[in-house]
């Protein structure tokens, strides 16, 4: 069969850089699937974004359907045609009801013996006109973030879109898509080309597009940016940072990258590093230069242009730059006109959440935490610096450069503590404490910050749990799922082995009984199962398999790097052969155990050898056990209780558990109660899952 | 050199041509360019619309006492309505800026995302900043809501921010050196103002008696809107929005009034809105036309 090429390109106004990447890929995958579902399938598929244009592009798709056959069975052959061979009543009945001739009935052989059937080729359908209903669809079934109508209103999308090319096999495909007619036309780039681009297929489409000045590749427009910046930084003796998500972000808003250097006024380096390059990267979305030396006075900045032919983009960007940062310095004198303590004040005027007070509350609740918190992870000697970096930490929210640059908060107060003299164990916690950036970023850089780090997200999260503000769904206004997984990241990435249950207590008994919402022990119940489930991502992505995690947090929860441990450890131990032996005899344990009241197993009532030798090979593994898991030896720790597996199978196939005798009885239950005793410590290895 | 008041012109001549209307700025304080009804209220409803005008906006929080070379409590937008949104209004837009001598093949000139939400006038929209050569110029919006209603036909909204752009294309240090004609700048004609309604703003406002004002105006409009009156409801709406910006400047609202007071003032938004549209289906049952009384008639192309 003749196999022809499909380009689609469905031109809007300009989609959110977030957006391109994912609409094209959906586009793509929605068209293929529509097909699929019309039994078609191309040799290969592309998909392109631009701000400006989805483009799918279909190589080697069939021009027709695979014609399909159908047989219809009527009467049987020995009422449709009598002695004669002539046709009946039936016959013709049957006929007239498939609206065929007579003679175009066929007599087959069927269940019911010969009967009378028509048999009909049905012809596939035309490509083109499969596509014609089937991409409408899929531009219909594609979601987006944010969605929008236009003009008169009746169609929704993620922008208006203003012309459609579909053109399959040299031919435009009749659609509509948004009130579009697709045809054969589209245009270059809108202020580098002129004249409308005619295209008959996806080779010489994308051809003409890149001399209209438009690249359709968003990796192709990433990688030029990045060759062209670099570039430009070398000829001023420096380089860009490697920045993916900017230079990514910067592919998905122009068509036609570009790239110009512009400096600004050199006395701007006075200014924090980390103002400089907010301004840059997250305001301007500058590329800034670095030297051996530091910063240099310079940026690069994407434009939507080939050249600069008259220098004045670079100045206009220069003309903004410098404006921002001469705002920023006037912020940063500003600023610096008050101590930190001396803005204590403010925060009162400051609201953490309409019911949970200001922010001088909270940096109170904060401190007392972090006050408890560092004895516990073995850091009694930083208990001052937490809770002077505490009772600091939120200050820079009454700052004018906070208020302008938001995503520096921490940082600023950092910074300006340093300015004032505080030690780096407090400026640095200042700095680091809303880290990790997301959850999952950078975790604060040393022990101090760390506490506080987790104080405040301890007081955040039991604030809004206390208020029953749970996070369902994927609505998580206040990020607590960032929160806890901070918590269990710092906890896990410092190996500080602390049960935080108490602390989650003292976390929520600080704000105020009587708000409305959940009591406290409530409201820990809730915290147990939003972590458990941070706890069980966390482990998930660290490769453990859903039964491990479920072993390992049966035995205990709240001491997140103690959990992570037992879980390596268990994912190393069940290699062995001993271990699935155990995993089975602790499922029938736990079978068997039922709700039995737990006492102490007695020497004097072992009958049976299997159970003397079970009790013993138990109370030798016992002692070394508790020794080796004491010492955090958790994979030793198994492996030892995996020694007791052939005992413990022989004492199931020798010894009858629920024998006649009631003292017997209670006694081989109390030896098992002892066992699963012990490996509950290590994990819930009835959750494992072995293969039969 | 383009003046200030050269810009105006040329711009306002552009969108004259493009078949706007131009109204004149509404006679009262008002945070945004928006909320002047040719906007607010003539984005609900069916009619074709078509009109630009200047709108002084004052956002008593940005005063800087004229000493901030980029903020001010007052600033002006040249606004832009287009009703129903036209097919080719980016292009519309970019032929403005060639008005102004802005040649795009010299320039770059984005549109990157940014969604507008009034949470007092129960309004959002989808679109973009213009974003030209790094310089944030004109706020881009096809408006989704308005009053809590949903919008069909959609207007396109084209916000100017005037200084900037001025500033921008003459590369200004300070928006007080702008050009307003060949004689006077900038800080010539407004910069005592600024001293003096940031004074206001920040230290002289009498709280006790703004608050009261506030709710005076907010029971003014309700009962403007029982007796049936939308525009002199909506104007004492404009009124309590206004003065709840005085409130806010001047540290007088807590985080919590803060969601009280932008709540009370929706409800007046909306209330507006919803009378707005019950007295045009009325007008248009009463007349048998489509239009309503009020509606002066634009030259519309569309």
């Amino acid at each position: 069969m003749n196999r022809h090429d499909f380009l689609l390109e469905v031109r809007t106004e300009e989609i959110p850089a977030p957006v391109v990447v994912t609409a094209r890929r959906d586009l793509a995958r929605l068209v293929g699937e529509g097909l699929a579902g019309e039994g078609l399938a191309a040799a290969s598929v592309e998909s392109y974004g631009t701000p400006r244009r989805l483009i799918v592009i279909l190589r080697g798709l069939p021009e027709k359907q695979e014609d399909r056959y159908s047989e219809v069975l009527g009467p049987p052959a020995s009422t449709a045609y009598d002695a004669e061979g002539h046709p009946t009543k039936a016959a013709r009945g049957f006929a007239r009801a498939q609206e065929v001739q007579v003679s175009e009935l066929v007599v087959v052989d069927s269940t019911r013996g010969p009967t009378v059937a028509v048999r009909r080729t049905i012809s596939g359908k035309q490509t083109a006109d499969v596509l014609a209903a089937v991409v409408p669809r899929a531009i219909s079934a594609m979601t987006f973030p944010k969605t929008m109508r236009w003009g008169d209103g009746s169609r929704t999308y993620v922008r208006p879109v203003r012309s459609v090319v579909a053109v399959f096999g040299g031919h435009v495909v009749a659609m509509e898509i948004l009130g579009v007619a697709a045809g054969s036309r589209t245009v270059g780039h809108p202020a580098l080309s002129e004249l409308p681009i005619r295209v008959s297929g996806p080779d010489d489409y994308l051809q003409k597009l890149r001399t209209a000045c438009v690249e359709p590749d968003g990796e192709a427009r990433r990688i030029r940016i990045l060759e062209g910046a670099r570039e430009l930084a070398a000829a001023v003796g420096g380089s860009i940072e490697s920045d993916l998500d900017l230079a990514t972000t910067l592919a998905d808003l122009v068509e036609w990258p570009g790239v110009v250097r512009g400096s600004f006024a050199p006395e701007f380096l006075e200014l924090p590093e980390e103002v400089t390059t907010t301004a840059m990267r997250t305001h301007q979305k500058y590329l800034p230069v670095r030297g051996p030396a530091g910063l240099l006075p310079h940026f690069i900045a994407v434009m939507d242009n080939t050249e600069d032919r008259r220098g004045l983009i670079a100045k206009g960007n220069e003309w903004v730059l410098n404006a921002r940062l001469a705002d920023a310095r006037f912020f940063y004198e500003e600023d610096r006109r008050q101590t930190l303590e001396s803005r204590l004040p403010e925060l009162s005027r400051l609201s953490f959440q309409d019911r949970l007070g200001d922010y001088r509350q909270k940096t109170e609740r904060v401190e007392r935490l972090a006050e408890a918190i560092a004895p516990l992870v073995g850091r009694p000697d930083l208990v001052d610096s937490v809770k002077t970096a505490a009772r600091l930490s939120k200050v820079d929210l009454t700052t004018r450069m906070v208020r302008e640059f938001t995503d520096l908060q921490g940082i600023v107060g950092g910074i300006y503590a340093r300015l004032q003299g505080h030690p780096e164990s407090v400026w640095r916690s200042i700095y680091d404490h809303y880290r990790p950036a997301g959850g999952t970023g950078e975790p604060p850089r040393e022990a101090p910050g760390a506490i506080l780090a987790l104080a405040d997200r301890f007081d955040t999260l039991a604030g809004l749990f206390r208020l029953g503000l749970v996070p369902t769904g994927s609505r998580d206004p206040y990020g607590l799922r960032r929160a806890a997984f901070g918590i269990v990241g710092i906890a896990i990435g410092r190996t500080w082995r602390v049960d935080w249950k108490p602390i989650a207590r003292q976390a929520l008994s600080q704000y105020p009984e009587d708000l409305t919402g959940l009591a406290v022990e409530e409201a820990l119940g809730e915290l147990e199962k939003f972590f458990a489930e941070r706890l069980r991502a966390l482990l998930e992505r660290r490769g453990h398999s859903y039964d491990e995690i479920s072993a390992v947090m049966g035995a205990g929860l709240w001491d997140f790097a103690d959990v992570a441990d037992r879980a390596s450890a268990l994912s190393e131990a069940r290699r062995k052969m001993d271990f699935r032996s155990l995993v089975l005899a602790a499922k029938r344990i736990r079978n068997i155990l039922g709700d039995e009241e737990a006492v102490s197993p007695e020497n004097a009532l072992y009958r049976e050898e299997a159970e003397r030798q079970l009790a013993s090979d138990f109370l030798q593994a016992q002692q070394l056990v508790g020794e080796l898991a004491s010492a955090r030896r958790y994979r030793a720790a198994m492996e030892t209780l995996a020694s007791i597996a052939p005992s413990l199978d022989r004492f199931f196939v020798e010894v009858l558990v629920n024998c006649p005798e009631p003292d017997l009885r209670r006694n081989r239950l109390a030896l098992l109660g002892a066992i699963q005793k012990e490996l509950s410590k290590l994990a819930d290895f009835s959750e494992i899952v072995v293969e039969k | 050199m383009l003046t200030l008041q050269r810009l105006i012109a040329e711009l306002s001549a552009y969108w004259e041509e493009q078949g706007c209307l131009i109204e004149q700025p509404y006679d009262q304080p008002m945070g945004a360019g928006t909320m002047h009804p040719a906007t607010f209220l003539r984005v609900l409803g069916p009619e074709a619309w078509r009109c630009a005008y200047v709108q002084p906006s004052r956002r008593p929080a940005d005063g800087r006492y004229g000493e901030n070379p980029f903020r001010l409590a007052k600033h002006l937008q040249l606004q832009v309505v287009l009703k129903p949104s036209p097919e080719d209004v980016q292009e519309l837009y970019l032929r403005s800026l060639e008005r102004l001598g802005i040649d795009r093949t010299e320039h770059d000139i984005r549109f990157e995302e940014d969604n507008w939400e009034s949470p007092t006038l129960g309004a959002w929209g989808v679109g973009w900043q213009v974003v030209m050569d790094g310089m944030e110029i004109t706020q881009f919006t096809y408006f989704q809501q308005a009053g809590g209603i949903d919008l069909a036909p959609i207007t396109a909204e084209i916000t100017y921010g005037l200084e900037r752009i001025a500033m921008f294309l003459s590369k200004s240090n300070s928006i007080f050196d702008i050009r307003w004609n060949e004689g006077l700048s900038y800080g010539d004609v407004r910069r005592a103002e600024e001293y003096e309604m940031s004074k206001y703003y920040f230290e002289a406002a009498d709280t006790e008696r703004t608050a009261l004002l506030l709710d005076s105006y907010e029971q003014e409009a309700k009962s403007c809107l029982a007796a049936g009156l939308v525009l002199p409801a909506y104007e004492a709406t404009l009124q309590c929005s206004h003065l709840f910006n005085v409130l806010d400047a001047r540290g007088a609202i807590s985080a919590t009034d803060r969601v009280g007071a932008i709540r009370r003032v929706r409800e007046l938004a909306c209330a507006c809105a919803r009378a707005y549209l019950d007295r045009r289906t009325a007008a248009a049952g009463a007349s048998g036309s489509s239009a309503t009384p009020a509606a002066p008639v634009a030259s519309v192309t569309t």
